[in-house]
Parts: structure tokens; sequence; C-alpha cells
């Protein structure tokens, strides 16, 4: 596994929403790897942060801090700690010089020796500030300016190709499209509601085409000829191009949805809760058809659900998230298998399964985290329990997890 | 037929829409036993929450129901009107509905909310609970009459008349009672809250405090509660007045009041923990001995004596007088339904010979539908719904039989004049932009049939009681007579304050798991998660003490934890209640936990139907094996078996089995006409032609097979996983 392509890497990403005085922390210090062509799990309940994870990642939301390399280019990247940093350096530098001033004050003799140890003290803290804004300012500039390198880059690419050669109307037109090209358009979402997700006033072509007008290309026939292409590749017809979206049933909009994303040609999907609002036979419609595009176009998916037999079904690897914090990441067979964290095993009794008597027998288990853990000084991370397999957990918990496998 | 608490007999549904008439429901059939939960699943638009609103009587305006009926407690629930549903709907039956958050008013906090349906359904209920009441005793009178000589009715009279009197009589002395232990543990809980904040030393204002203590006390004036502790109230109240007067600006507590305090409190609790009194052997005293007061002094010796005072000059009499007159009345009705059976037996005769007259028809209907509310036994507590409602029905689907007949006649001839025209028009070369509307001819066999059906249903009731009738117990008939006695006279008296509903409402918060009650009754509901508004929806729905209790999709909103902690809440409720549950859902997962027998709907019909084993274990019809294959379980790899297509558009329904065009195994008359229900076993039914003799044999899916399989191997002995 170590050596797949890494195609996402999230790093202590956290997403915080302020609500007055209150800061809700949506997203906590969340790091994960997805690597190319795997579809990545992620579940827990309802509003525990897997959405505004997702979104984060698209940069729906601007991220709080931490950062999100997409194809080893950062794409996402939070200036909050180096705020935090600075402010901290600065309380500290504050403390450092009342001290000595009052010691001066007190001694008058040691005067001259404590201003020069002010002085090297201010100097230092100006140091660490220009260092975290110099390192501020690449990250707003990364943040802003991802595709515009992006594009340099495939400039520059297309240059050195036609070094030698002769400079044609093909050149122009891959110019052209390399100019306008962006990196984060190729991460696309499918949304949870398909009713609310699809422009009531649009056609379906106009909302599957939307995409490729923004990226600059012009040619109707080619528009035309794509999105009758996508429609046939997600099991509709050339005929739904021109109704509405009200005209269509759930598991149809959904593909709308899901054509819509895939029109970009995406190397990644983020495939929130698609499944969730619709009814057991068309979920299972949905499912096959990310399946089969899964394989025919070599995505990589990030499925966002709630539902862990659909997660257990679709999923390569699982991550758990309670409260902002992923608590558990291993392999969907693993996790299953060898659930470590109190979490998941509440989560894994919880499903419900078509088979009356296990269901009359099966015994839900409540996860109550205070009673549950003791972090009061032995300060939890997330770590590597086995290869593979990480959870979130301080010294002694980590000691016992090791024991249970 | 007292097993079944609701019947829905032949229910046709249908929406008028701008594009045509929408059949939502077309014939369905199914009965909910006592204390099960039957559980209805089906995709979306399969008639699920159609059927569960027509129960309680509030399907959309376009609504039209084209036939059938629901019997409930001897009434006919489609036939009501709006004000007799009001008082079924929410006290009877009641709903927890699918979106937490738009059942519930955003702008009025959640305790209001929970006691509204307690006051309101109060005020309504006790009228008539007065008049059943009456009517019920002078059947009981008028079957004593017979069943015993002249000579003792003076003494059956004076029998009646101190049920009458007293039975009603304890209920208030009770009442009161209870109004005032309510008033005490109000004073309690907010007593106990101010001592807390006094401990944390907040400002507070004592002698508002104290003025609002006082007032509550007064309300406490029931003789059985504080007649035992007259002096150290006096003295309690003695200290609040004097707090009352306590400087305004002066917040602190000084010892020797917090003492008081503490007094009081600890009073308070000795009044409310005292044992209740039994209050009709009280009541009974009171009666046979006027002016008695029996409040001083009450103690568990004189409980004692007073129950056995009640049971030797009274009750013991009372009971072997109610005995003989069941069996009276019990043995009057077997003699009638005798009767009876020979008048259907002709009216049936007369229906299958044909040319029915209308006149003569409706007349033997009449005749025969009033003898059979007249062979009713009066006094059995527990309604038998078919007879009640057989008059009415009857004679409506008569007259729909000559309503029929009448209109067959026009749209024929409608039809054919229309017809004529549109052929002369194309005869002309004219382009024509209209078509011929076929002729509703409706099938007069079948209402005929219809109404014959009926007849029999009804026949083999009473065949089957004629047969039974030495099981009858009057023992148990005459208990369950005197506690549908009890109830109704609770609800003759039962008073319904904003106090005593607040208790109610708080012990209902309890009981569905909301901790801190009394904190929470006074927030608004958007202050809640999903999975505690959906628990507010609960006690709200279980506010008046329903029988049935319709779920429509519970748990759908909500995640996987919280939705097994809801399903959890349900099932105990059920238990503890005795409720009878639909459960209405998509999700087989969740009704595997839920369910004693499973309806699976498809495009307005019941397609397969048996108890929750039957269904998993052994399904017969394609589209429960459509569905199970199509929801992935923690072991399945190979892909899903999903459903092909959509369900059919229901204004054109199709012709034959609905499921036809999504089914892999569908064969030719799959798409001609309409399958039966084949019978599997005794309580497993599947409406499908692969059932038919005929048929060729074909095995449910492998995906399933394999899975009903590992089920049964592991018979749930390893924890699924």
């Amino acid at each position: 596994m170590e050596d797949r392509e890494v195609l996402l890497k999230v790093e202590n990403l956290c997403q915080y929403f302020r609500m007055g005085k209150h800061v809700n922390r949506a997203v906590d210090n969340v790091s994960f790897e997805i690597y190319r062509g795997e579809v990545f799990g992620l579940v827990g309940e309802s509003g525990c942060g897997k959405t505004t994870t997702g979104r984060s990642i698209i940069k729906l939301y601007d991220v709080t801090s931490g950062d999100v390399y997409f194809k080893g280019r950062r794409i996402c990247a939070g200036v909050q700690r180096y705020k935090d940093a600075i402010s901290a350096a600065k309380k500290q530098a504050k403390e450092q010089i009342n001290k000595l001033n009052e010691d001066s004050k007190a001694n008058p003799d040691n005067k001259s020796y404590n201003d020069s140890k002010i002085a090297e003290i201010k100097q230092e803290l100006s140091e660490t500030i220009a260092t975290n804004k110099r390192l501020i300012a690449e990250c707003n500039y990364d943040q802003k300016h991802c595709d515009k390198l992006y594009a340099k880059d495939l400039v520059e690419k297309l240059n050195k190709n036609y070094e030698n050669k002769e400079k044609d109307d093909e050149y122009y037109h891959y110019l052209k499209l390399a100019k306008k090209a962006k990196l984060v358009t190729q991460i696309q979402m499918i949304f949870q509601d398909p009713i609310a997700s699809l422009n009531p006033r649009m056609t379906v072509q106009e909302i599957i085409a939307e995409g490729l007008i923004i990226k600059g290309i012009t040619d109707k026939k080619y528009i035309q000829e794509k999105v009758y292409e996508i429609l046939e590749l997600v099991g509709l017809v050339k005929e739904h191009a021109t109704r509405y979206p009200h005209e269509f049933s759930g598991g149809q909009r959904q593909r709308i949805g899901i054509a819509r994303a895939i029109i970009m040609q995406p190397d990644m999907i983020i495939a929130d809760e698609p499944v969730s609002a619709l009814d057991v036979s068309i979920q299972a419609q949905v499912i096959n058809l990310l399946n089969e595009l899964r394989e025919k176009l070599g995505l990589t998916i990030l499925f966002i659900a709630h539902d862990l037999s659909v997660v257990k079904y679709f999923s390569d690897r699982i991550g758990v998230m309670y409260y902002g914090k992923l608590v558990e990441l291993a392999s969907s067979d693993e996790l299953f298998a060898h659930p470590l964290h109190p979490y998941t095993r509440a989560l894994l009794s919880a499903i419900p399964l078509p088979d009356p008597i296990y269901e009359k027998k099966r015994v839900r288990k409540i996860y109550n985290p205070i009673a549950e853990h003791d972090y009061r000084t032995d300060k939890p991370s997330f770590r590597e329990i086995s290869p593979n397999h990480f959870v979130y957990c301080n010294d002694q918990e980590e000691k016992n997890y090791k024991e249970q496998l | 037929m007292a097993d079944n608490i609701l019947e829905v007999k032949k229910l046709k549904i249908s929406f008028r829409t701008n594009n045509g008439t929408v059949k939502a429901i077309r014939d369905i059939s199914f009965e909910l036993k006592r204390g099960e939960t039957l559980a209805i699943v089906g995709e979306s638009g399969s008639g699920k929450s159609v059927t569960s609103k027509a129960i309680l009587g509030i399907s959309a305006g376009n609504a039209i129901i084209d036939s059938g009926e629901i019997l409930y407690d001897g009434k006919d629930l489609l036939k009501l009107t709006e004000e007799e549903m009001c008082k079924i709907r929410g006290d009877k039956i009641s709903m927890i509905f699918q979106d937490p958050l738009s059942a519930l008013n955003p702008i009025v906090k959640i305790g209001p909310q929970i006691i509204e349906a307690l006051i309101l359904k109060n005020k309504a209920s006790r009228k008539t609970a007065r008049k059943e009441f009456n009517q019920k005793l002078e059947v009981l009178k008028q079957n004593m009459y017979e069943s015993f000589n002249s000579d003792q009715k003076a003494t059956i009279d004076d029998l009646i008349q101190a049920y009458d009197n007293f039975s009603i009589k304890s209920l208030e002395i009770e009442t009161d009672y209870n109004q005032s232990h309510a008033e005490a543990t109000e004073i309690i809980s907010k007593l106990e809250d101010f001592l807390f904040r006094a401990s944390k030393h907040q400002s507070l204002n004592v002698a508002d405090y104290a003025k609002t203590f006082l007032n509550n006390f007064k309300k406490v004036t029931n003789g059985f509660l504080i007649n035992n502790y007259l002096d150290r109230i006096a003295t309690s109240k003695a200290a609040l007045l004097e707090l009352s007067k306590t400087d305004k600006d002066n917040d602190e507590l000084t010892e020797e009041q917090l003492e008081k305090l503490n007094e009081l409190e600890s009073l308070l609790l000795e009044i409310t923990n005292q044992e209740k009194p039994d209050f009709l052997s009280v009541a009974f005293y009171m009666y046979s001995n006027k002016d008695a007061d029996l409040s001083k002094n009450y103690n568990h010796d004189t409980k004692q004596m007073l129950a056995e005072y009640l049971q030797t000059n009274f009750l013991a009499k009372f009971l072997s007088f109610v005995e003989k007159a069941l069996i009276n009345s019990h043995n009057k009705s077997i003699i009638l339904k005798q009767e009876v059976l020979s008048c259907l037996d002709a009216l049936k005769q007369y229906f299958k010979a044909g040319n029915i007259d209308k006149k003569e028809a409706i007349e033997k209907v009449s005749i025969a539908g009033d003898l059979v509310l007249k062979s009713i036994d009066q006094l059995d507590v527990f309604k038998d719904s078919l007879a009640y409602t057989f008059k009415d029905s009857i004679i409506a689907n008569v007259k729909s039989y000559f309503y029929s007949a009448k209109s067959n006649v026009k749209e024929a001839e409608r039809f054919e004049k229309q017809t004529a025209k549109y052929e002369a028009l194309v005869s002309k070369g004219k382009h024509i932009d209209w078509k011929v509307v076929p002729a509703k001819i409706v099938d007069l066999n079948d209402l005929v049939e219809n109404i014959i059906s009926k007849i029999e249903r009804l026949e083999a009731n009473y065949i089957k009681e004629i047969e039974n009738k030495d099981d009858f117990s009057s023992f148990d008939s005459s208990l369950a007579l005197i506690e549908y006695f009890k109830k109704k006279a609770s609800e003759v008296v039962y008073k319904v304050t904003k106090a005593i509903a607040k208790e109610q409402a708080i012990k209902l918060m309890e009981e569905v798991g909301i901790s801190e009650p009394r904190l929470r009754y006074k927030q608004y509901p958007f202050e809640f998660s999903g999975g505690m508004r959906q628990r507010i929806v609960i006690a709200i729905a279980l506010a008046s003490n329903p029988d049935v209790l319709i779920c429509d999709e519970p748990t759908t909103a909500l995640d996987v934890t919280i939705q097994s902690q809801i399903l959890e809440l349900i099932n105990k409720l059920k238990k503890e209640r005795n409720l009878s549950v639909i459960f209405i859902t998509h999700d087989l997962g969740v009704v595997a936990n839920m369910a004693d027998r499973i309806a699976v709907m498809y495009a307005g019909k019941i397609v397969e139907y048996g108890t929750s084993e039957e269904v998993f274990y052994s399904p017969a019809h394609p589209y429960t094996w459509a569905l199970l294959s199509s929801m992935p379980d923690l072991k399945t790899t190979e892909k899903l078996d999903a459903i092909p297509g959509t369900p059919p558009n229901m204004i054109y329904p199709p012709v034959g089995d609905a499921f036809a065009a999504r089914n892999k195994y569908a064969m030719k008359i799959d798409f001609e006409e309409q399958p039966p229900l084949f019978k599997i076993t005794d309580t497993h039914y599947a409406a499908t032609w692969l059932l038919h003799p005929d048929a060729p044999k074909v095995e449910m899916p492998k995906i399933i097979k394999d899975r009903i399989e590992r089920m049964k191997q592991e018979g749930g002995s390893e924890d699924g996983r």
C-alpha cells in the first residue's frame, strides 16, 4: 500500500465556526491520506463534521488551520495556527520583558544587562513574527492562486513539448485550455439532496454543461455530444437532456448530479451522502452506478455516509469521526473485524440487519466519552496500533488496544 | 373477533390531479391485532403513508376514497364526521410523523405542546363519557330485571343507584386529592430550586419566593393529605408569612430561616409520600353513612376496615348480580344470532338469485341490518366492528350498486354518441384533436359479489360464536365490565388542570428518556437535537394514552445510533402500555427488529403479507426478493441486485401485476391479469403468479438464498459480524 500514489493528503485540518463568543470546532485536527483509485469512507453520526470535512477539502469553506494537498500541490491552507503562534510568542516575550523590567527596578545594577536581554528578546520576537507572517502570506497565496500555479505549470510543460516543433493551431488550442485549467475542478462533489442541489429552472442539458462552459469550452456541438455521452454513461437517455429536474424520480435526479460531477473528468469525487435520501431499491442502483464509473474512469472517491452497511460494501478504507475528531481509521474489513475505539463499537452495534432472530438478540452498546476515557493527564493523539490501523487514544489505551489485537 | 383492534377492508383511494386520477391505493385489506406491531414496507409512492393518513382521516384535500372500510371500535372511520373523528384522532389512534422538525411548532415551548392535547381532549371527552356510562348502566339494569324475579327489583334499583353515585363520587375525591398532591409536588420542586440557589449564594428575592410558596400552599386543601399534619402546616405557613414580609433588599438567608425552610421541605415530602387512600371504599362509606368525615385519622387500619366494609356490604352482591345479568344478555344475544343467521341466509339467496329490485332490496337489507344490530350483546365491552357497521355499510353497497347500474347505461350511451360523432367527423376527413373517452363501466357482478362476501363474513363470525357459546366466562366478562365502568367514570370526573397536565407531561418526558424534564419543559424545539426532537414528538403522540400508534418513518431522518435508540424506545413503550403499532418504513433492516408481522406494499397493493420470520427467511414475492437483495449487508461483496426502472405511473396503473415490468421472473400472464393473494401458510400470503400450481418453479436469487442460509446457520449466535 505504501508504494501507491497519494492523491489527496489532509494534514491537521481544522474548521471552526464562530457563533458569537463561542467557537464551534466542527472539524478538529483531522489528518488522512487517500490513495489513487480507492474509495475512502467517512462515517459518523449527524453533526460530527463529515460533510464539513468534504466541503473544506473542495474549498467551499476557508479552512481555519491545516493543509490539504492534492496531487502534491497545496490547495487549502489555514492560517490560524501561525496567528496562534504569533500571539503565543508575543505573550511569552511580554512576560519575560515584564519580569526583567521588575528586576531592573529592584536592582538598578542589573539594568544595563537586563536592557540588553530585552533587546535580544525583542529581536527574537520580531524574527518569529516575520517568519510566521511569511508563512501566512505563503498560505494565503496558495489558497488563492493554486489554480493559477497549476495552469502556469501546464503551460510550461506544453511549451517544453513544443520546443522543437512548429506551433500550429493545435498548440494554441491546448494553450488556451492550459491557461484556463483549474486544479480544484478535478475534485467534484455529489451532494446529499438531489432535489435541492439541482437548479429547478435549468434543463438537464444546461445543468450538466454548466461546468464545461465555465471551463471555457465554446464549441456547442462538442458540449452537446459530451452531455449525451455522459447521460448514457450514468444510465439516462438523450431525450432526458431537454427536461427539467422536477420531471425525474429521486434516483434519476441523483444520476443527474453524478453526471454533472463526472463531465469535468475529475480525478476525485466527494460523494456526500449520495444515497441517504433515496429508497432502498434506488440506493442499490446508484451504488452500482458509482461502482461502475469508478472502474471505467478510475475515480477516487471520498464517500461520506452514515449507513454503515453501505459504507462497508462500497469502501476500501473507512474513517470514523466523532465530534470533529477522527477516532479510528482502518481498512474496511479490518475495522469491522477488530473495532478498537469504543465509539466505533457502539456504532457497529447499532446497525440493523434484515434478520429477525439476530435483531432480537442484538444489544446496542452505548458510548459515553466521559466514562470511557480519562484524558485529564494523559493526552490522546492519533496513533497507529497495527499496520494501517489508526486509533485516537492515549498511552494507556494504546497498550490496551495492542493487547486486544 | 375481539383480538383485532383495527381492520382495513378493501380500501381504495385515489387522488384527483391535473394530469388525471392517481390510483394510490388499490384494494388493500389487513388487520392489526391487539398488542402487535405490523410493519408496512415499500418504496416511496407505494401508498404506505396514504394508508396511514386515511386511518387518521387526514388525507390530502384531493383524495377520493373510492371504497372500503376501516373498522375500529365498532365504527367505520371512513364514514365518521370530522367532529367524531376528532375524538378518535390523537386520543385513541395517534401518529408519530416522519420529520420531527416540521411536526413541532417552532414558536411554542415544548411543554405547552405536550399538554395541549391533554387539555383539549379532556373537555371534549367528559360529556360523551357520562352518556356512555349511563347507557351501559341502563342496559345492565334491564338485564338484571330480566334475570331476577320482580320482588328483587327494589334491590337492583338500590344497587345500581348506589354504584352510579359512589363510583363517580370516589373519583371526584381522588381528583381533588391528585390536584392537591400535584400542588404540593410543585412547591417541593420550587423549594429545591430555591435552596439550591441559596446554597450557591445567588442573589434571591426571598419575599417573592415566600409569597409564591404561600399561594401554592393555599391550594393544598385535600383533607386526606393534610389533616394529620395540621399543626405543623400552621407553623410552616406562619414562618413563610414572616419570610414574605422581610425587607426586599435583604436577600441573604439567616440560619434560622434556612432551618425553617428545610423543615418545610421535609414536611411536604412526608405529606406527598403518604399512602394513597382507597377512594372507592371511602366513597361507599360516605354514601351509606351520610356526613361522615373520614379524612381525620385516616390510616392503614381504617383503609383495611373500609375495604372490608365495601366488600361485605356491596361488592359481593353486586358482582353476583352482574354475572347473572351478563349470562342473561349473552344467552339472549346467542338466540337472536341464530335467528339472524337464517335471515342472512335468505338475504344471500336473494342477492345470488339476481334480478334485484331497488326498493325491495333496500327494505330487506335494512330489516336484516336492524336484526344484526339488535343481536349484538350490549354488555360486551369489546365491540365487534363488523356487526356494528353491517347495516350502514351494506346499505351503502346496495345503493352504490343501483347508482352504478344507472350510470353504466348513461356511460354506454355517451360513449356511443361520442363514437358516432367522432366517426362522422373522421369520414368527412376533418382533423380532430380530441379522443373518445372510453366508457367507465362498473362490473355489477363484482358489486354483488362484494355484498355477498360481506354477508358471508358476518355469517362465519356468528357461526363461530354460536359454536363456542359455552366458552363464555361470566366472571372474566364481569371484571372487564367493571373495568369499563371505572374507565368511563374516570373520564367523567377527570378534570385536567394545567398543574396536573404539567406533572403528567413531565412524567411522560421522563418515560421517553428526556433528561432533566423540568428544565426542558420550558425550551423551544430548536434547542433540541434530532433524536431528542423525535422523542418529544413521541411524547406528544402518547400524551392522551392511545390504543393504536402509527409510526410513519420515524427514523428515516435520523442516523444509525439515534435510530436504534428511538426504535428501542418505541419497543419499550409498546410493551409497557400494550400499544398496537403500525410501523411504516422503507428500510427492511429496521423492520426486522420491530415487527411481528410485515406487509410489503407495491404500487398501492399488498404483495406479500406474513410474520417477520416468514417474510425474511422464506420470501415468496419477486419484489420482496428484489428489496432484500438490493440492500448490502456487512458481508456482501458481489454486485448488488438493483431493481431496474422506476415504479409505474399510477395514473395509468398496469393491467396485470404492477411489478411485472421490473421483474426478472415475469411471465406472460403477469402482464395480462392481476395475481390474487396465494396462501402459503396460515399467516403467509403473496400475490404472485409464481405460486400458481401451473407456474414454473423459480428459485429465489442466489444472493438472498446464501444470506438466509448464513443467517440461519449463525442463528444470531454470533453478534452477526
